[in-house]
């Protein structure tokens, strides 16, 4: 059971990649037909999917891929020329393939697609030596066709539909003796193959026949029913122009192996640790240079820092290359998607690919193939002009269609270029216009490569009427949507009359990006770098509001702004500075400034999921751990661009200057005070002091535990006591720290030191210190300053 | 050859099943104080416990999620149970915890106010939930009865479940 369902799965990724090769190797075909390598090639594949199909005991599939195996047969002996119409036919048998081949992947079976009519027009062919009359009404039964050489296969392939399970069970059985008889005949003549079939070792059955044998009729030759399976792994990579016969290699050592992508996703998250376990390394190993500069233990730390964050680099790119794959295999099926489009729309298109052995992350690679088919189809459907108007503008008759990927410095390029009108600006805008996508007064300011990105805005077709192919607005809303996804960008040049090009730009991996550290308050987000176009200094005065909305000039251009605190709900706590940054973020065609308090630096991040219970929150694309192990959320940039358009300005505005609420004082013990001295005597007696007036005190013992008690928020404090020399966190310290806070502006802080140097007082009213009672003291000097500065009600005392 | 596959599967989830009948009668939870209810949860629902350490805001969320924070490289949300009980926020004391629970999937950090014990139950004690408390919505899975006091046993896959 396992063996043969083992055998079944190698079967099924062998099939699907043999197929999906084949679509372009038929389109090339059509367009030189004498190719006779281009044509073994093919006719080798149609060979194995049958050979192995039936040995697997799927008699549909098999019975397709035998008619289809004698079509190409007889083009390969020259007896058959391909002619579009012919080739129509193929490829609709190659379709039907495919969905055999993913019934039997989903089933199990091949059953439940009929294949009747394509099989007789596959016999018509054959038949009527190239001709093809309209399709002929579905005949249940195909075989009786007068030709000789069919005849004796019919015979065997007859009525499979018709006969009871057991029948066809015993059919197949005598068959597949048969069968094996040949190929044993065969085989005698070379090295005696074992007595199991699934051993055999890779036969030259599968690869065609020698020609010198002449041999009228398909069966014989092409049936070693079991050797395809072996053979197929040496056989999938080969390019099938460089396995022609001629260069056949003596057996080459295989150089691959399979691997499950689940085991790679695994290493690339265990990668994704050791990323985060570098970057926190390479921050102790900062701390500890600072705390023990010019140790000697220093310099070996370093070198091993430097060694291991080396090495980690170098292992997650040589992982990611494991995960990488050509974008070829999604090239692969545009010749014969452009075949098809052209033959609908009447176009004479050329598709020229280029640069398909650059590689992508394999998930990528599964994304990006929508984006691109909707993206080819609307420059078949609205780009290429017809063959007449080509003419009549001095074109080639022939549009062609140009699709290329290149490496861009860490982003890959996939460029779509076309030959044909271009986009129409006016036109562009006055469709949008109509369909109330924009208003007349965004219209006037566009700029052109906006008005180019309304074709990517959801609702928007410009073609005249919806056809098959596209026109029904959806398509290339999706193409944004998707290449957002992948944190992409696309660029869209054209010119009118000549020719559109677009530029798909997309990050090489998904798991491990640069990104942006930003602080807004006391917190941190990353924004992907590669949404960052620049950042700028800004002071407050920069920013205009316009209908309610802050923008800046940045050159001459006008910015649209947007607090990331308003974003992502900060509370603003923290004075804001005169200074700001603006991170310029751009995405597609549209632009947007982010106003962030600091920006921290770059970093390498993996990006983590915040889990079923947090997702879908507005704005946040996932969480990445930073260096010191804390959690950074990073800011998804498509929804910041959305939610930007609903936030109010609040921009720079101070808001909450309600802070200092002082709540309404009815009894001495309102008032509180916070005495913040490290030693307890001194503590004692200032409590002492204070006493007897009945309000509520609060002890620290230095400016560290003081600053946590504030920050806290459980009390709200009327006046702090502070000694200035304090272990951890000195007054002038606490005092500056303090200050920062809005909410604690006027929160009036009263030094008590024995200090009474000028400088010392100096640093105490520079630090934001009202009063400076020097040690030692008397309690009621220590009271009635007090007093003064709460506000002490009289009639408490 | 598929259905004689299917005939095993069957034959073996049978086996499972009957297998799972045979659970023993005592239920094993971990008793904690939030507020002034103890409450507990099944022991098999805890991952972990540990200490509390700092966590990182998330914007659009109600006030019960307090962020999310890192366990030893996984990014986990954490709920503040006294905020989701209804209860005024208290600040965290040398007795608060993080109790990771899990439930299939789905892992999320509980803060609580102090843990009491492991507690052993006989499933006969364990009472089911007050009929006050509207049907399936509850997050009270029953109330465990020991000799002084009763204890609240929560559910733990409604307390994982997101709820805005």
């Amino acid at each position: 059971m396992d063996e043969f369902q083992e055998i079944l799965q190698d079967f099924l990724v062998e099939s699907f990649e043999l197929v999906e090769k084949l679509d372009e190797d038929l389109v090339e075909l059509e367009n030189n037909p004498e190719d006779l390598e281009l044509l073994n090639g093919i006719f080798r594949v149609a060979h194995t999917v049958k050979g192995a199909s039936s040995f697997l005991n799927f008699d549909v599939l098999t019975h397709l891929t035998h008619h289809m195996e004698d079509v190409l047969n007889k083009a390969r002996h020259g007896e058959l020329i391909i002619t579009p119409d012919v080739m129509d036919v193929v490829l609709e048998s190659i379709d039907l393939m495919k969905a055999l081949l993913e019934t039997i992947r989903d089933t199990s079976t091949d059953a439940g697609i009929d294949v009747s009519a394509c099989v007789v027009k596959l016999d018509k062919i054959t038949g009527g030596n190239g001709e093809v009359d309209t399709p002929i009404a579905v005949a249940p039964v195909v075989e009786e066709i007068s030709e000789p050489e069919v005849v004796e296969e019919n015979e065997d392939e007859i009525d499979y539909d018709n006969m009871s399970p057991d029948d066809l069970e015993a059919e197949i059985e005598k068959l597949l003796q048969e069968r094996q008889a040949e190929d044993k005949a065969k085989r005698e003549a070379k090295i005696a193959a074992g007595e199991d079939v699934l051993a055999a070792p890779p036969e030259p059955d599968a690869e065609p026949a020698p020609k010198a044998e002449p041999e009228p009729t398909p069966p014989p030759t092409p049936k070693p029913a079991p050797a395809p399976v072996a053979t197929a792994p040496a056989a999938k990579k080969e390019d099938p122009k460089a396995a022609a016969p001629t260069k056949r290699a003596p057996a080459a050592v295989e150089q691959t192996i399979r691997v499950d992508v689940k085991r790679l996703d695994h290493l690339m998250n265990l990668i994704g640790e050791l990323v985060l376990a570098k970057n926190r390394l390479i921050k102790i190993n900062d701390d500890v240079e600072e705390r023990y500069e010019g140790e000697e233990f220093l310099e070996e730390l370093n070198q091993v820092v430097s060694i291991v964050s080396l090495v980690t680099t170098d292992l997650q790119i040589a992982v990611m290359k494991t995960r990488m794959l050509p974008i070829g295999k999604v090239f692969n099926k545009f010749p014969r998607m452009i075949r098809d489009l052209s033959r609908e729309l009447n176009k004479k298109i050329d598709l020229e690919l280029g640069g398909e052995d650059t590689e992508l992350d394999k998930s990528i690679v599964e994304e990006i193939g929508d984006p691109l088919v909707h993206i080819i189809r609307n420059s078949c459907d609205h780009g290429v002009e017809m063959p007449e108007e080509r003419l009549a503008k001095g074109k080639n008759e022939t549009g062609t269609i140009g699709l290329k990927a290149y490496n861009e410095g860490n982003q890959i390029v996939i460029q779509i270029d076309d030959d044909g009108k271009g986009l129409d600006v006016n036109m562009l805008k006055n469709k949008s216009l109509e369909k109330g996508i924009i208003t007349e007064k965004e219209a006037d300011n566009m700029s052109e490569k906006e008005a180019f990105g309304l074709i990517f805005k959801p609702g928007f077709s410009t073609a005249a009427a919806v056809t098959n192919v596209s026109g029904r607005g959806v398509g290339m809303d999706v193409v944004k949507t998707n290449i957002e996804k992948l944190n992409g960008i696309i660029d869209i040049d054209s010119e009118l009359g000549v020719g559109t090009s677009m530029k798909l730009k997309i990050p090489l991996t998904l798991a491990i990006i640069q990104a942006l550290l930003v602080g807004v308050q006391e917190e941190h987000y990353a924004i992907p770098l590669a949404s960052v176009l620049e950042t700028v200094r800004i002071s407050k005065d920069e920013i205009y509001t316009v209908e309610g909305r802050s923008v800046m000039r940045l050159r001459d251009e006008v910015l649209s702004l947007v607090h990331i605190g308003d974003i992502f709900e900060v509370e603003r706590i923290l004075d804001v500075s005169e200074h700001a940054y603006v991170v310029v973020l751009g995405l597609g065609t549209s632009k947007l400034g982010l106003i962030v308090d600091t920006l921290v630096g770059q970093e390498e991040i993996v990006i983590k999921s915040l889990g079923d219970y947090l997702k879908g929150i507005e704005g946040v694309a996932g969480a990445t751990i930073r260096g010191d192990g804390g959690v950074t959320l990073i800011v998804d940039v498509v929804a910041l661009m959305s939610m930007a358009r609903n936030v109010k300005s609040t921009a720079l505005s101070n808001v909450g200057s309600e802070s200092t609420v002082s709540m309404e004082k009815n009894k001495a013990s309102d008032y509180k005070v916070m005495i913040v001295d490290d030693s307890k005597t001194d503590r004692t007696i200032m409590r002492k002091a204070l006493e007897s007036m009945g309000i509520t005190l609060v002890e620290a013992s230095d400016g560290q535990e003081a600053l946590n008690v504030l920050k806290s928020g459980e009390h709200n404090f009327d006046a702090m006591l502070v000694d200035i020399e304090m272990p951890r966190m000195d007054g002038y310290t606490l005092a500056t720290e303090i200050k920062k806070y809005n909410k604690y502006k006027n929160l009036p802080l009263i030094a008590v030191t024995s200090r009474t140097g000028k400088s010392d007082r100096m640093r105490g009213v520079e630090s934001g210190m009202v009063e400076y009672i020097t040690k030692p003291y008397s309690a009621d000097y220590l009271s009635s300053v007090v007093q003064r500065n709460v506000n002490f009600k009289a009639e408490f005392l | 050859m598929s259905d004689k596959l299917k005939q095993i599967i069957n034959k073996q989830g049978d086996q499972q099943n009957s297998g799972h009948d045979q659970l023993d009668d005592i239920v094993q939870l971990v008793g904690f104080v939030i507020g002034e209810e103890e409450y507990a949860i099944p022991i098999l629902a805890i991952q972990e416990i540990i200490k509390p350490f700092t966590w990182t805001r998330v914007p659009q969320v109600p006030s019960y999620v307090l962020g999310v924070f890192n366990l030893r490289g996984a990014v986990i949300p954490l709920i503040d149970l006294r905020a989701k009980f209804g209860l005024k926020t208290k600040n965290q004391s040398d007795e608060t915890r993080f109790i990771v629970m899990r439930h299939g999937d789905d892992v999320a950090g509980f803060v609580i106010d102090r843990l009491t014990m492991a507690i052993r139950l006989k499933k006969t004690d364990i009472g089911p939930a007050p009929d006050t408390v509207n049907g399936d919505d509850t997050i009270i899975d029953g109330v465990g009865k020991q000799e002084d006091k009763i204890i609240t046993i929560l559910k733990v896959n409604k307390l994982l479940e997101r709820d805005f």
